[in-house]
């Protein structure tokens, strides 16, 4: 496909525009953008898996680098590392966790366990793609923990063991039980139906009296798991609620489960009137059903804990007494260690720098887009990355005292003090099941007065008739509705009140690196006389850097016409210089391209020279995201006031919200400055959406009324969010908004039919006016009525953006 | 009408041996991940190498289209 000859065969990136490693694949060079990726595609071929670029239907991660991932293996081997992630299991067989980070697809599965396959020793290889885990048994006595590790590396993909006890998945536990309560649920339900219609359909005399008792027993057979097994996570709610004095959702549904089976029970020993074991069984499993997507949403969006094993560095370099060095975990650091940083690795914990000079990049942790420069004694942030390295850090603080850690500690606080507003259909159902109580006391005690032989029979119609079946499902049904469809966009709800705070949402929080604009730079406007030309020039000698503003340089001289430089030299945190048609050209800040002692500024500006002097001056300007001005406008237009709370310089921010249209925005935020602002509009009487993906933004997401994570952001944002953004575009945050009007505009039709259907047969029941197959009949009707109106939600509009095309995705399906 | 005394309580029986089937399956890691499995066979490498000399395995698949 030509489409390879522009990036990397095997992770997709940009190609290095000198000296182009190549992997021989199959017999075809294939350029690759660096060794690691090269060491992979070859390493892949050579095991006879070259079947995996075929298949694949996402670009790969990019390797990691062999010699660094073989150093990081190895440490592994320490006991007192190993003990904690590794299980002994009986037989002598060893069992780890891994949290592998770059599987893409399902062909990344078939690769991983392909690939561990042929290493010696491993028993079993269980890889999960959703939840980016791979459960792995081996033999000690062939293998070893280093060499598992390694194997991955070299097939590309960088792996880290997960603590021994996250072997115990709460989550997996989780969905197991979930899944089995449904199935009970569902095979109940279809059976308890088919006894249900022989006892309609034969309800008029023609079915003799003792199948009609053997129908009811067998409904009572089949209901009874359903009500005491996949019903009780509605129970022990309720139980919680009632202890906290509150009425949740669980309090209506268990008290419709729990008096439709009693009083169904009690017509089945009774032996006369209706029983209702159908109606039961469905309910429960209708809710499961709705349950259990909300749970499978929320297992997609990941856990706290992931989130920062990930962000903290594994192992440090310690200096040992005597100068050398000695690779420790990360946990094990104590203040006062001195530790070394090579290039392009975390800060394993907080401290301050030893060396004179270095480059850190925070953009995760504060926001700020380009990398900072420290001095001696300045602090460094544990999680930070050192770009231009080595360093040497002393630590000052470690484990729970650090920066990164108490960002954590806020997000767990911000999560657990968001209010929760009462769903608007809990507050109703919670009204409406004490209001049916009263009526069937009413109804009891005057029936008692004037026909006491009558005052169970239309007591229990009372019951049944309001069934609150349609009530209760006029909000899962829309809702239910509303996540598939969403889904369906690229948008994935993980708190289903997400769905009504969004749209009644009244102001949108956006941060900006990192979700407005996105991490490359582009070309805003050129300062010379021949623009054209000094743009070829300047690209010529880019070509070879992976820095942004190399790479905007590139790209926006697509059209330019194609120079070569030679004697490229990058210096480093500062330009390049290089020798173009014979003319000596520098282009970088202007204190280096001049030479001049000049001061630091923060534009993003970048000069180029030759010995004459100034050729042309690049202004550069931020990267928005796709769709980030259609999302806006949309959000604008449906009545929200959108502003910008980030973590960067002021110039950037107002350049961005310039750009956007949007006249409000603060820069130079920290998370707890955000988080203040929030609070601030919330005390105002607004509800607040959220949106975000850095680190800094988790305690936000946390403690907004929505909060919408992006998918492409870091796991501890999204392990803070309510609904995850698929994709690369924000587009899909205006359809978000509309499909959540809409379905609350559906919930609330739903909810007026089931009132009035109720309104309507309750009196006559009460009165004893209802035969039992109108009820039965009223009552499924009514329930088809709320399904069917909420198959309407997200049919007005087609999707705006298809997402996840499987298997058609040909600029990576070679 | 007799012979429902008969096949009810057989269709219970078979919907608990499903019940249990279902369960069983549960337990041993049938469901915990539905979205890869199912496309794993299609991926299936008709020449798998072998596992001690990976190096000196010829390339197996012709050069992708």
């Amino acid at each position: 496909m030509n489409a390879q000859a522009t990036g990397c065969w095997h992770c997709g990136e940009p190609l290095p525009a000198n000296d182009v490693p190549h992997a021989l694949v199959a017999g075809v060079k294939h350029p690759v953008c660096c060794h690691g990726c090269r060491a992979a595609a070859e390493w892949i071929d050579q095991l006879g898996l070259g079947d995996f670029y075929r298949l694949r239907t996402a670009a790969s991660a990019r390797a990691p680098d062999p010699e660094a991932a073989q150093r990081s293996a190895q440490a592994w081997q320490r006991p007192e590392l190993a003990r904690h992630v590794v299980r002994e299991l009986p037989a002598g067989r060893r069992e780890a966790l891994l949290l592998i980070d770059g599987i893409r697809c399902s062909a990344c599965v078939w690769l991983i366990e392909r690939s561990l396959g042929t290493v010696a020793g491993i028993e079993s290889v269980q890889v999960n793609a959703s939840a980016q885990r791979a459960r792995i048994v081996w033999n000690p006595e062939s293998t070893a923990l280093p060499t598992i590790l390694q194997a991955l590396a070299r097939t590309g993909y960088s792996a880290l063991p997960l603590d021994a006890r996250a072997l115990d998945d709460a989550r997996r536990q989780e969905s197991r039980v979930a899944l089995k309560r449904l199935a009970v649920a569902g095979f109940g339900a279809m059976q308890a139906m088919m006894y249900a219609s022989a006892l309609y359909l034969g309800g008029d005399g023609r079915m003799d009296a003792a199948t009609h008792a053997l129908m009811r027993w067998f409904g009572l057979l089949v209901a009874t798991p359903v009500v005491f097994y996949s019903a009780q996570p509605f129970f022990a709610g309720a139980w919680r609620a009632l202890r906290t004095r509150t009425l949740g959702m669980d309090v209506p549904v268990a008290a419709a489960v729990a008096l439709t089976y009693s009083a169904s029970l009690f017509e089945a020993v009774r032996g006369g009137g209706e029983v209702y074991f159908d109606s039961v069984s469905m309910f429960v499993f209708f809710l499961l059903a709705g349950r259990y997507l909300e749970m499978r949403a929320r297992h997609r969006a990941g856990n706290l804990a992931d989130a920062l094993a990930r962000l903290t560095p594994a192992f440090a370099d310690r200096y040992r007494s005597d100068g050398t060095l000695e690779r420790v975990a990360a946990p094990e650091l104590v203040c006062g260690d001195r530790v070394h940083i090579a290039e392009g690795m975390l800060v394993p914990a907080d401290g301050t720098l030893e060396t004179s000079f270095c480059q850190v990049d925070e953009a995760l942790l504060s926001g700020e887009s380009t990398p900072l420069h420290k001095h001696f004694g300045n602090a460094l942030i544990g999680g930070s990355m050192v770009v231009d390295g080595p360093a040497i850090m002393r630590v000052t603080r470690v484990g729970a005292d650090t920066a990164l850690a108490g960002i954590a500690a806020l997000v767990a606080r911000a999560q657990s003090e968001r209010p929760r507003l009462a769903r608007a259909g809990e507050r109703a159902a919670g009204v409406f099941v004490a209001g049916v109580l009263t009526l069937a006391a009413i109804c009891a005690v005057g029936w008692s007065m004037v026909d006491p032989a009558r005052a169970f029979p239309a007591t229990l119609a009372v019951l049944v008739v309001s069934c609150p079946c349609a009530f209760a499902l006029a909000v899962p049904a829309a809702i239910t509705r509303a996540l598939s469809v969403l889904a369906a966009r690229g948008v994935f709800v993980v708190r289903t009140d997400a769905i009504e705070n969004l749209a009644l949402a009244s102001h949108a929080v956006f941060d900006k690196t990192g979700t407005l604009t996105q991490a490359s730079l582009d070309l805003a406007h050129i300062d010379a006389t021949d623009g054209i030309s000094a743009l070829a020039l300047a690209a010529a000698l880019a070509r070879g850097s992976r820095h942004p503003i190399a790479q905007a340089l590139v790209r926006a001289a697509m059209n330019a016409p194609a120079l070569t430089a030679t004697e490229v030299r990058s210096v480093s945190g500062n330009g390049l210089e290089g020798c173009v048609d014979g003319r000596q050209l520098r282009l970088g800040r202007p204190a280096f391209a001049l030479g001049t002692a000049h001061s630091d500024d923060a534009d993003d500006a970048v000069i180029l020279v030759d010995e004459n002097g100034v050729i042309a001056t690049f202004h550069l300007t931020e990267r928005l995201r796709d769709g980030a001005s259609e999302a806006i406008t949309a959000l604008c237009a449906s009545g929200m006031h959108v502003e910008i709370v980030s973590g960067d310089a002021a110039t950037k921010v107002s350049a961005t919200a310039t750009r956007l249209g949007l006249a409000r925005w603060r820069a130079r935020q920290s998370p707890a400055d955000k988080l203040e602002r929030l609070r601030e509009l919330r005390s105002g009487g607004a509800r607040v959406v959220a949106i975000g993906d850095g680190i800094n933004d988790a305690p936000v997401l946390a403690g907004a009324d929505v909060a919408i994570a992006l998918a492409s952001g870091t796991e501890l944002a999204q392990a803070a969010g309510d609904v995850i953004l698929d994709g690369n575009h924000l587009a899909a945050l205006g359809d978000a908004r509309a499909i959540a009007c809409e379905t609350m505009r559906v919930l609330r039709q739903n909810q007026h039919w089931a009132i009035a259907y109720n309104l309507l047969a309750i009196p006559l029941a009460a009165l004893g006016f209802v035969p039992a197959w109108l009820a039965a009949a009223g009552m499924s009707a009514s329930s088809l009525f709320v399904v069917l109106n909420s198959l309407r939600i997200g049919r007005s509009k087609p999707p705006a953006t298809m997402v996840v095309p499987i298997a058609t995705d040909l600029r990576t399906c070679p | 009408m007799n012979i429902l005394v008969v096949m009810i309580p057989l269709s219970i029986l078979l919907l608990v041996g499903a019940g249990i089937a279902f369960f069983w399956a549960v337990d041993h890691d049938q469901f915990d991940d539905m979205e890869t499995p199912g496309l794993l066979p299609l991926l299936d490498n008709p020449d798998p190498p072998a596992a001690d000399s990976p190096a000196d395995e010829p390339p197996s698949d012709a050069p992708p289209q």
